[in-house]
């Protein structure tokens, strides 16, 4: 017996191996039920999901109640979101448009179907702004980059992954003030943040701008508490925040639903999707039968 | 022996058997599954020294986790080191304060990292207002790693035969050079297989880091900048989903460094048995 | 001179020594001071045994009792798994595998204890949720592995310590090896196996990062192994970043339970490890 143990591990290997390889085979089969994929609760990304959707219940005296279904998967990496979705044939879930990659399908909402150009038309109405938020009072280097994202220069580096949002922006003229920025916030707005970084310090090497990425409600939290200087949000502020708080929009993202490579749904209506997330549809048939 | 005590035999080896293959299989899979997916990612441009968007380099991450390494190898040591001197040089047996240090120890070992990461976001980050910072992940993770280097050291400490202290006793040295220049050097060894361990942990290291030293992927200028180690860089590509070959590479790398801390403590503590 | 050298080296060394009790007190105080009054603000009843967690929903709801049920579950999944193949591995380690090959496969058993947990967490997102999805089973299955190392350890000394004329009298009275090594030298071993469980479920509970990666964290209570489930640790990790005010001592407070069972856990560890040790 003692003499089999390595062939007795390869072969245990290789099954393991081939198990692998199962996931993304075989036919649709429309009973099943659907794998709902979601965000974390205070992500901009299911903040601004749920609010446009109407998943969020916003009562009269103030109350607000999200009813994502609880059976949601909550996917903090936007990774684990794309493996689950690529991996599980029955799923459905949402992210950032820049972020979508070729192993999940795009399906059109309500007859559109996404790309940078049907964002900016407003064509495609699941979107959200990239914001920055500051202090009414800043330093000279935060004002400096904030200048240079919202030129021409810095809206051409928005405009490679995402959707700019200032038309005929002006040419950029640094002042070249030295200093510290930091910028902190959403996840979402870390790549585009990274690339106006570079692209700022080319113009400007006297500033030093670090960037931590954590969430837009963090990000918001820590311009007031006065540990970073500029907030990344991916959300639109709430009333007590715009209060105390400047903000600049910098970009706009669509916000992408996708589906399974192997789905052969296309399209979803807004109220299917709304059903879909609150957990009022389970099966793919009864999509499949509306649609 | 009967037919059925030897199918009893039978029986308990192949679970025996089972469950080292299992064992083994998994480990061997887990490894080959990291090398590839992560090789073929391995580029030299990974290892460049400045993290851009477009070139999610490591090498930043790499020299963090050094820094870190250092800084909290350099404030656990000392700590831990002359903790385990009091307890098996000075100390007297049954000492109330002694058994207190031992649960106090005990308990810090099983800790899980994600209370120390609470604890240094409250304590270093907020409290003390370091901020996200090197510094803060570095205490932190010094605290983590305490335990491990007083085990050790408190082990090694304890292998040196008391022949040696009687003979340096015996002609006429204090307690203190005793100390130092008898029993210490004989279990630096020991002693070291304990740090190689700890830097293990660190490399490690994640849940602890992400809310005390940050997510910065640049080089940290100085020690009140935030940084992220190799963990935390495999992480962070994750989180944001756009470069997940980069990540596998960054599991190799890691995978690397553990083998490499493996072998060298391997090689400590054949040392030290083959003295003694 | 030297004397006074003598005296203020011992100091030295005695407040080294005190560090670890410092540590401790701190990290308790800390907790303590931030979680409790979460805790009290929310109800403890409220907190504890609420079902319902809905930080960002006004009035917000702070159950963490899916959490405590997730963790619990998790961990016994993992220790079904985990300690029944490490005890047994361990027994292949101390009396079945040949010298020879116990040089090689040990370096083996220790690597598996230096993979990063966030390395698992890929190997997990990547190879047993395409299989059995983003459930408490993928996330029972993960721990079990990750635990294998810790309970293979502390098992192959407990089984080491077993003085060898157990074995050979077992063997004597005509019991096979097996047999002999079963009933006879397991048993002897006892309480150092239970000490190799206990510090197995102390790393399950414990365990963050991996565990984030496959286990779905929904955050209601589980019902199914084939659903996903949301830990304590998973709890923390995933909306510290972004919790302020109450919600974020709510999340310390969630820190608090887990080092409550932590502690628990550890006394036990310690106690076994004492009697195991007589």
């Amino acid at each position: 017996m003692k003499k089999h143990i390595p062939l007795i591990c390869l072969c245990f290997i290789a099954l393991l191996l081939t198990s692998c390889g199962f996931g993304g085979k075989g036919e649709f089969k429309a009973d099943k039920e659907i794998a709902v994929f979601s965000r974390e609760d205070g992500s901009g990304t299911r903040t601004a999901f749920t609010e446009i959707f109407n998943i969020v219940e916003m009562g009269e005296n103030g109350t607000r109640k999200d009813r994502t279904t609880k059976e949601a998967v909550i996917a903090k990496q936007t990774d684990v979101l794309m493996s689950g979705i690529a991996s599980d044939r029955y799923s459905i879930g949402y992210l950032s448009l820049g972020s979508v990659n070729k192993t999940i399908k795009l399906i059109s909402i309500d007859g559109v179907y996404p790309t940078a150009e049907t964002v900016k038309n407003g064509t495609y109405a699941v979107s959200r702004p990239f914001i920055i938020v500051t202090k009414k009072e800043i330093s000279p280097a935060t004002q400096d980059f904030i200048n240079f994202m919202l030129s021409k220069e810095g809206q051409a580096v928005a405009a490679e992954s995402y959707i700019s949002a200032v038309d005929n922006a002006p040419e950029f003229n640094s002042s070249m003030p030295s200093g510290k920025v930091v910028v902190a916030g959403s996840s979402s707005v870390t790549p585009v943040m990274e690339k106006l970084k570079e692209a700022y310090i080319e113009i400007n090497p006297n500033a030093i701008i670090e960037i931590q990425l954590s969430d837009s409600s963090s990000g918001i939290q820590g311009v007031i508490d006065g540990t970073c200087d500029i907030g990344m949000s991916s959300r639109h502020l709430k009333d007590s925040e715009k209060a105390v708080l400047d903000q600049h929009t910098i970009a706009l993202d669509g916000i992408a639903i996708v589906v399974n490579k192997n789905n052969p749904i296309n399209n979803l209506s807004s109220e299917q999707v709304k059903a879909v997330f609150k957990g009022e549809i389970t099966r793919w048939r009864e999509l499949i039968e509306q649609g | 022996m009967s037919k059925k005590q030897k199918r009893t035999e039978k029986f308990l080896a192949a679970m025996t058997y089972g469950a080292f293959i299992f064992t083994f299989s998994v480990l061997v899979f887990i490894i080959a599954f990291i090398l590839f997916k992560g090789v073929p990612h391995l580029k030299p441009s990974l290892f460049s020294l400045k993290y851009t968007s477009e070139n999610v380099s490591l090498m930043p991450a790499l020299i963090s986790t050094l820094i870190m390494t250092a800084i909290s190898i350099a404030i656990s040591v000392p700590l831990g080191v002359f903790s385990a001197i009091y307890l098996v040089e000075y100390a007297k047996r049954g000492n109330k304060v002694v058994n207190l240090i031992r649960l106090t120890t005990e308990t810090l070992s099983g800790i899980p990292s994600i209370i120390y990461g609470l604890f240094g976001l409250l304590f270093f980050v907020t409290y003390l207002g370091w901020g996200f910072s090197v510094l803060a992940g570095s205490f932190t993770l010094s605290i983590m790693i305490l335990p491990l280097i007083i085990r050790s050291s408190e082990e090694a400490l304890k292998a040196v035969p008391d022949s040696y202290r009687e003979g340096s006793f015996g002609l006429g040295a204090g307690k203190l050079r005793t100390v130092f220049r008898v029993v210490l050097p004989a279990a630096i060894p020991g002693i070291f297989a304990g740090i190689i361990l700890a830097v293990g942990r660190i490399v490690g290291e994640t849940a602890a880091l992400i809310y005390t030293a940050g997510t910065v992927a640049q080089v940290p200028k100085d020690l009140l900048q935030s940084a992220r180690t190799l963990s935390v860089h495999m992480f962070a590509l994750s989180s944001e989903g756009l470069h997940t070959g980069e990540a596998y590479a960054t599991a190799v790398v890691l995978l690397i460094l553990v083998v490499v801390i493996n072998t060298v403590s391997a090689m400590v503590a054949k040392r030290i048995g083959g003295k003694a | 001179m030297n004397k006074a050298k003598e005296k203020i080296m011992s100091i030295v060394f005695l407040i080294a020594a005190l560090t670890s009790i410092f540590a401790v007190a701190l990290i308790c105080l800390f907790l303590i001071v931030n979680g409790i009054p979460a805790m009290a603000k929310i109800g403890l009843f409220d907190f504890l045994l609420g079902k319902e967690w809905a930080p960002s929903d006004v009035p917000a709801e702070y159950g963490i009792l899916p959490m405590i049920l997730g963790s619990l579950y998790v961990t016994a999944g993992a220790v079904l798994i985990g300690v029944p193949i490490g005890i047994l591995s361990a027994v292949f380690l101390a009396f079945v595998c040949p010298k020879k090959l116990y040089k090689k496969v040990k370096p083996a058993v220790d690597l598996l204890a230096g993979v990063p947990s966030v390395v698992y967490g890929f190997f997990g997102m990547a190879v047993l949720v395409p299989i059995t999805g983003y459930s408490m089973l993928t996330a029972s299955l993960l721990l079990g592995i990750m635990i294998l190392p810790t309970v293979i350890g502390l098992a192959e000394s407990a089984l080491r310590a077993v003085p060898t004329q157990y074995y050979e009298g077992s063997l004597a009275l005509g019991a096979g090896h097996y047999k002999s090594v079963f009933s006879v030298v397991l048993p002897a071993a006892k309480s150092g196996l239970l000490a190799a469980v206990v510090l197995g479920i102390g790393r399950a509970i414990g365990e963050t990062m991996a565990v984030i990666m496959v286990a779905g964290n929904q955050a209601r209570i589980p019902h199914s192994l084939f659903k996903g489930v949301r830990t304590l640790t998973a709890n923390i990790v995933i909306e510290m970043g972004y919790a302020s005010e109450l919600h974020r001592d709510a999340l310390i407070a969630t820190g608090v339970v887990l080092f409550v069972f932590i502690l628990i856990i550890n006394l036990s560890f310690s106690a076994l490890k004492r009697r195991s040790d007589k």
